[in-house]
């Protein structure tokens, strides 16, 4: 079978070509978490999602505010195991499970709907927003006089929620 | 086209804030969560509640709210895996109640928060500018129109969050008291689907009202569109019409599809011809665009800019108008001449604060030039040095005044608002004129008729206040205030002094806590009587090495509110004091804002401040003196302020 040295040439570029697009699309990723606190947790964070691959600053944004949800349905999974098992820490795992669900129910909604319209200023309240709520669920624990169980799972919150917000406040 | 169309709707269905965010009821207790619960257990729970309310108000002081009993919650916790949609506010902030004691034998009377109907409830406003519920933002197309001030705004009308935005409306014979109307301009056509954001109105010569607004389409492209009454004989233009040939401006080639917003009032050029400007950017630079129209229905892009400045970002709401060099009046925006300065204005995306600065406009060139550039728009002065943005002027033709309006967000969580069922409110409106003796900065006052509110003065004269010490000033109440003071310093302390390098930051120096030779010192506003809450509002004053006095205004929330998830940033800035003159204070009380002026209106900070304890009767106000070296000498007015409707 003979092929005609066009056609590889063809099929070679068109293989270089996706080659190309896929290290842009890398790029601009890299670029775009270069541009955050934590540019591990923001790799993983739009790696995760296929989707990434594809999009332009304003999907990066969203896969990360997603992230946010997704973090916060755990974190809210968290608090109800942690309500069984610690009785003792009830009032603040409450606060905790309001503030959290403002975070999934309010913020994430509140970012996801200002990066679809158009107006990105309003997406970084809602992810400043979810910084300021995991830290007060953090301060819940002191201002009950306890230690807190859910230190690392707030300060995740935190951390994806400032990656977000990194990400959004490149659009403006 | 249409597949993205479609997509684009889709995903705003499913990114909508679920309905049954309803604001909590006042006075009724929390529904707890909405699973279903059999008749029987039903009503068991009901007496059980209804025992536990009352033996739970009993125990109450002063209500803070209702108790919801623990276990009512606990036999009916939701799973996880179907998330209720109303957020189940459970015990609410009672440090005293029957339920939360056994958990907590370490809490004295101290621990007010969570927010308790109560709380929020006091957070809203007496005298400034805002819908009954949900989410507001900038203000829009204000103007004087037929014997009415109209006021429309950025208006979600589905929760009290940010989201697909209308134009609110309401008007007023006297900027203070509004009557609300039916919303003025919806989201129902292709070129404003994602939003009907913000815009100006125009009256021309001939009594005709014109709105330039802007959409945003249904594939989120920023454009121009053109509005105008339905019926010019209606004082109160409830109904408008969109020009069916909209959009009147789409982004210019080199603009992006989402820096192309908020266009301004028209002035007249020396052709004869309607200019309006519009910010945007390119790269980091933020700039505005200039167009000229006859007919507000076809534009022509001049070549140049009106003014740029690199490094400002996208300038958002874009001001232009001219200010008399003697004159007291304000000015129509179309008026130009030697006796005029022109100041043009911006809303910075980028730090979410508004500036100014003043210089000098070319009609002939379309380009306007700073009369100092270290000072340009962006890099200089602030119209306020707190929460302000967005703002907008207008000519009030009506008592020969420019009037500034400003958007005023809140500054605790989204979860509050949502719970308290309504976010953001307007400043109270301001004139504006050229600071006659500086020249070089505006000077915003109150518009004078919000003194119609003032009732039951006390006056505190001469009040002597000592170094590091603290005087309650006894008044009926504290929540609704207009305060006007004059202090001094004692002359012959400041002569003693020894200068030193002036190195003060309101932000960054401590607040009223930190001490100076000679401040800070001011008011406490919002104070409980423990101080366990309070906002001060101070000057401080500071001796240079070169004998020359720096005088600071700030304002401080960082002891405003026990509460840990609301903002508590310290405010100010310099502000100019001449020779000869006192030091000059003016603070506007209103619930959970309060607005600072220094020097008749050189240096204004606004807060929003959300105390839990400071609310209601024990809300209280105090002079203060933090002061190491010197005494201070107040003069003081206070009025109550009688609530307008709003």
């Amino acid at each position: 079978m003979k092929s005609s040295p066009l056609t590889i040439l063809f099929l070679v570029l068109l293989f270089q070509e996706n080659l190309f697009s896929a290290t842009a699309d890398r790029l601009l990723i890299e670029n775009t978490c270069k541009g955050t606190p934590s540019y591990n947790l923001c790799l993983s964070v739009l790696l995760a999602d296929p989707h990434s691959q594809n999009a332009d600053l304003t999907g990066l944004a969203i896969i990360a505010v997603y992230a946010v949800k997704n973090n916060g349905y755990q974190t809210l999974q968290q608090i109800e195991a942690l309500k069984k098992f610690h009785p003792e820490l009830m009032a603040a795992l409450t606060q905790c499970g309001e503030v959290y669900k403002g975070v999934v129910d309010v913020d994430v909604p509140l970012s996801i709907n200002a990066l679809n319209l158009g107006n990105p200023k309003f997406a970084e309240d809602g992810m400043a927003d979810t910084a300021v709520e995991s830290q007060a669920c953090e301060r819940s624990f002191q201002d009950h006089a306890q230690t807190s169980p859910m230190t690392n799972a707030n300060k995740a919150m935190e951390d994806v929620a400032n990656v977000a917000r990194a990400i959004i406040r490149m659009l403006l | 086209m249409m597949a993205s169309l479609s997509d684009v709707e889709n995903s705003i269905t499913t990114s909508t804030l679920p309905y049954s965010y309803a604001p909590l009821p006042n006075g009724e207790q929390p529904a707890g969560n909405d699973r279903p619960v059999h008749s029987s257990r039903k009503t068991a729970l009901f007496l059980v509640s209804v025992f536990l309310a009352v033996a739970s108000l009993v125990a109450l002081f002063a209500g803070n709210g209702p108790v919801l009993p623990k276990n009512l919650n606990t036999s009916a916790v939701p799973s996880t895996a179907g998330m209720p949609e109303k957020v189940a506010p459970l015990s609410r902030g009672v440090e005293k109640g029957v339920s939360e004691k056994s958990f907590h034998p370490l809490l004295g009377a101290d621990n007010s928060f969570p927010w308790s109907n109560n709380m929020l409830d006091w957070q809203r406003t007496a005298f400034h500018f805002q819908p009954k519920k949900n989410w507001m933002n900038d203000p829009n197309g204000p103007v004087f129109y037929n014997g009415w001030y109209h006021l429309f705004y950025q208006y979600h009308p589905d929760a009290p969050v940010w989201g697909k935005i209308v134009w609110g409306h309401a008007v007023s014979k006297d900027l203070i008291n509004w009557r609300h109307l039916p919303i003025a301009m919806e989201t129902d056509e292709w070129y404003d689907e994602q939003g009907v954001w913000t815009g100006s109105a125009t009256i021309l010569p001939n009594g005709e009202l014109v709105v330039l607004y802007t959409g945003s389409t249904n594939e989120s492209v920023q454009v121009q569109n053109l509005a105008y009454p339905a019926d010019p004989s209606d004082p109160l233009l409830i109904k408008w019409v969109k020009y069916p040939g909209n959009p009147v401006l789409v982004p210019p080639p080199g603009i992006d599809n989402k820096d192309f917003r908020d266009p301004t009032t028209a002035w007249k050029t020396p052709e004869g011809k309607w200019r309006i400007t519009i910010g945007s950017k390119i790269n980091k630079t933020g700039i505005s665009l200039v167009y000229d129209t006859e007919d507000f229905k076809t534009f022509e892009l001049l070549d140049g800019l009106l003014h740029a400045v690199p490094g400002t970002g996208m300038w958002e709401c874009v001001d232009f108008y001219p200010i008399s060099k003697q004159g007291e009046n304000g000015l129509d925006t179309s008026v130009d001449g030697p006796g005029v300065k022109h100041v043009v204005k911006a809303s910075m995306d980028d730090d979410r604060n508004d500036y100014y600065a003043i210089g000098t406009y070319d009609a002939y060139k379309g380009k306007w030039t700073p009369d100092n550039p270290t000072l340009d728009v962006g890099i200089g002065l602030r119209y306020d040095y707190g929460i302000y943005y967005a703002s907008k002027t207008f000519y009030d033709q009506n008592k020969q005044r420019r009037v500034l309006w400003s958007w005023i967000k809140e500054t605790d969580t989204e979860a509050s608002d949502i719970k308290k069922g309504w976010a953001s409110l307007m400043g109270v409106p301001r004139t504006i004129v050229l600071d006659k003796k500086t020249q070089s900065n505006i000077i915003q006052w109150p518009v004078e008729e919000i003194n119609l509110l003032r009732t039951n003065l006390t006056v505190f004269k001469t009040v002597v206040v000592e170094s590091g010490s603290l005087v309650p000033l006894n008044l009926p109440s504290a929540s609704q205030l207009d305060i006007v003071a004059e202090f001094e310093v004692d002359k012959k302390t400041v002569e003693r002094l020894n200068g030193a390098d002036i190195a003060y930051d309101c932000a960054k120096n401590g607040g009223a806590a930190q001490r100076g030779a000679l401040g800070p010192f001011g008011f406490s506003v919002l104070a409980h009587e423990g101080l366990a809450e309070h906002t001060p509002v101070y000057f401080y004053v500071a001796k240079g090495v070169d004998g020359n006095l720096q005088t600071f205004f700030c304002a401080d929330q960082s002891r405003s509110s026990n509460a840990n998830d609301v903002d508590k940033s310290i405010y100010g800035s310099i502000v100019p004091v001449l020779k000869g003159e006192k030091l000059a204070m003016r603070i506007l009380v209103d619930h959970s804002i309060v607005e600072s002026f220094a020097q008749e209106g050189r240096t204004c900070i606004t807060s929003r401040v959300y105390p839990t304890k400071a609310i209601n009767n024990n809300a209280q106000l105090f002079l203060f003196n933090n002061a190491t070296a010197t005494k201070v000498t107040a003069s003081v007015n206070v009025w109550q302020m009688n609530s307008a409707h709003v």
